[in-house]
């Protein structure tokens, strides 16, 4: 059993993010990490090999080259071999644009599972893994807490408005996970030192058979403008109150923008 | 193309969702300003027969089943297809269709927005990106097919009092050869605690660690009842078993857009910050003067939780009378 777990750099969380004067991100310039909720991804997959249900991790990103960094960071948390796909026509790139490029170099590694995060820290809709699946034409298993597999089916166990559904779909599948899977491992020393020798293969487009025609510029979206949130009034505070004291200004507080 | 407007109207239980009678009110607006026709795309158990009223002029019926959101997707891009606009609730169940919708099609999607606009056919979308430090307004690029796909935060749009017109209602045609409809349910388990739809809430007491406890939360339960609303959680909170995760707000929780959020021993991360940053009014109470919580709240109450909630909750209750 192979699963490819897909994996996107990002600015660390904690960065100061800008955008350049033509609306993209400034990539450059800022400190980057694995998508935080790609590393769940990352352990899910490794702890089904670690239980030896899957035989093969392999990871796959799209990015600039850069993004090999955290190909590495991914290989010396574990797995066996890295994909990146790199192409000058791929600045820019949207979620439409992104799947299909994943959804092609997928199609070219025919995993059993393709896992993802469940969202990216930098653009928060989620739509990569469903639309990678409509566009795989496979099914889709969305928000898993857990992966399971079995010798022909996947399952996720996934919340539903009360409870939890366990939800089943035949192999091969597109499936994303969440931190609910459990805490990434740290890489170790030796990860470190044995991830170098791992394989990493850099494709353009056309090696996952591709044309900057069929990805109609990179996007279907365009930012047309970026600005900071509207100011807020300053923080009003209330410090050193009695907790009778401090109640009455809350209600009073509450009142005076009629929320009670 | 048409000028139409679809939305995803998803039914549980034989009733249509919050999110489906809001966004039949998005989507009467919207097309208002294109000329077109508001059309719900419902599915779930109870479509069938409640597709007529949540407030469209035309209702097409994806399915009347209890499952998964995701194996109404195909049915959906196919009934959207000659819309200008398909709008779907930023939940887990619309974003798997939404997402499907985008890769069967080959259009643009936005979001998860709080504005949405039309200008003739051209769609700007609002949405706070890079963890709400920049708002961006998008638009398709030109040329781009339709529809373009908008997720949307509960809250954006309010239903529409009274009763909605009687839609016309067609069966949308079954799609041959569809892997997306191979996922099932196998199993189904209930939480002890019945757990509420927070994202309906207009009212949210939101407890994190400091908290305690599970009792603790029975406190701010009461809180939440006086103000009407309902209780939130960190996920340190959820992590810790005190609530269920349905109640957990943030990156990897739920996306809520109250009046009001009020959060209580909670140090406002920046992965629970995204998911309440759209409230109209921010409230915390920290015994930390400098929680990060206090640098983006509109109110913030420097003091220990367990002396100031009973008392704020003993103030409402006697301002209202009860
Ligand atoms: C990938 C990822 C995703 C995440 N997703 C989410 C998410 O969706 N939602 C989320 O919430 N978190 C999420 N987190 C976790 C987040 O980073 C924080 O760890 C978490 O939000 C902290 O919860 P908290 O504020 O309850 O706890 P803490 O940060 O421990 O804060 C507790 C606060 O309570 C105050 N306090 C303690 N006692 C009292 C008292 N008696 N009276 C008053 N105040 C008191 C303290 O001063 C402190 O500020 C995520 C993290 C990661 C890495």
């Amino acid at each position: 059993m192979k699963i490819v777990v897909c994996i996107k750099q990002v600015p660390a969380t904690t960065a100061d993010k800008r955008y350049e004067a033509d609306l993209t991100l400034d990539r450059a310039s800022v400190e980057t990490v694995i998508n935080p909720l790609d590393e769940y991804a990352i352990e899910q997959a490794l702890r089904l090999a670690d239980a030896g249900t899957v035989d093969e991790v392999a990871y796959l990103s799209m990015g600039p080259e850069q993004a090999s960094e955290a190909l590495r960071r991914a290989l010396a948390m574990g797995g066996d071999a890295a994909y990146l796909v790199t192409d000058a026509a791929l600045s820019g790139a949207d979620e439409w644009a992104t799947a299909k490029v994943l959804a092609a170099a997928l199609d070219k590694l025919a995993p059993d599972v393709a896992l993802m995060g469940m969202a990216s820290d930098d653009a928060r809709g989620s739509l990569v893994p469903g639309a990678v699946a409509a566009m795989r034409n496979l099914p889709l298993l969305s928000y898993g807490a857990e992966l399971r597999l079995e010798d022909s089916v996947a399952r996720i166990r996934r919340l539903n408005a009360s409870g939890h559904d366990i939800v089943e779909a035949p192999l091969p599948v597109v499936a994303s996970v969440t931190d609910q899977v459990g805490e990434p491992r740290y890489a170790s020393l030796k990860g470190i030192m044995a991830a170098k020798r791992k394989p990493l293969e850099t494709w353009a487009l056309s090696d996952i058979g591709l044309s900057a025609d069929e990805l109609q510029g990179g996007a279907l979206t365009k930012v047309t403008s970026a600005e900071p949130p509207q100011a807020k009034p300053p923080t009003e505070r209330i410090e050193n109150a009695p907790p009778e004291e401090a109640a009455t200004r809350i209600a009073d507080w509450l009142a005076a923008r009629k929320l009670i | 193309m048409s000028n139409d407007i679809a939305f995803l109207a998803e039914f549980a239980d034989g009733t249509p969702q919050r999110s489906a009678l809001e966004l039949a009110a998005g989507a009467a607006q919207l097309a208002a300003q294109s000329g077109g026709a508001a059309v719900a795309l419902a599915y779930g158990a109870g479509a069938a027969g409640g597709a007529a009223n949540v407030g469209a002029q035309r209702a097409v019926v994806l399915g009347d089943e209890d499952r998964p959101a995701v194996t109404y997707a195909a049915a959906a891009a196919e009934a959207a297809r000659d819309a200008l606009v398909l709008l779907a609730p930023a939940t887990p169940n619309g974003r798997d269709i939404a997402a499907v919708v985008m890769g069967r099609l080959n259009v643009p999607a936005f979001g998860p927005v709080s504005e949405v606009d039309l200008d003739g056919q051209t769609l700007t979308a609002k949405q706070a990106t890079l963890q709400g430090s920049v708002i961006t307004a998008s638009q398709p690029v030109d040329g781009a097919a339709t529809p373009s796909v908008v997720l949307v935060l509960a809250n954006t749009f309010t239903p529409a009092e009274g009763n909605a017109d009687t839609a016309d209602v067609s069966q949308a045609p079954a799609v041959a050869d569809d892997p997306l409809g191979t996922a099932k349910v196998v199993e189904s388990h209930a939480e002890e605690q019945a757990a509420v739809n927070l994202e309906e809430a207009t009212v949210i007491v939101a407890g994190g660690r400091g908290v305690g406890g599970a009792e603790g939360f029975e406190t701010l339960q009461e809180l939440a009842s006086a103000l009407g609303g309902a209780v939130g959680a960190s996920r340190a909170a959820a992590d810790a078993g005190w609530v269920p995760y349905q109640l957990q707000i943030g990156q990897t929780g739920k996306v809520v857009k109250p009046s009001l959020y009020l959060g209580v021993g909670i140090s406002g991360a920046i992965q629970h910050r995204v998911g309440m940053q759209t409230a109209e009014h921010v409230v915390a109470i920290n015994k930390d003067p400098d929680a990060p919580i206090g640098e983006f709240a509109d109110l913030f109450v420097v003091a220990d939780l367990f002396s100031v909630v009973p008392k704020l909750t003993e103030e409402i209750k006697r301002r209202k009378g009860v």
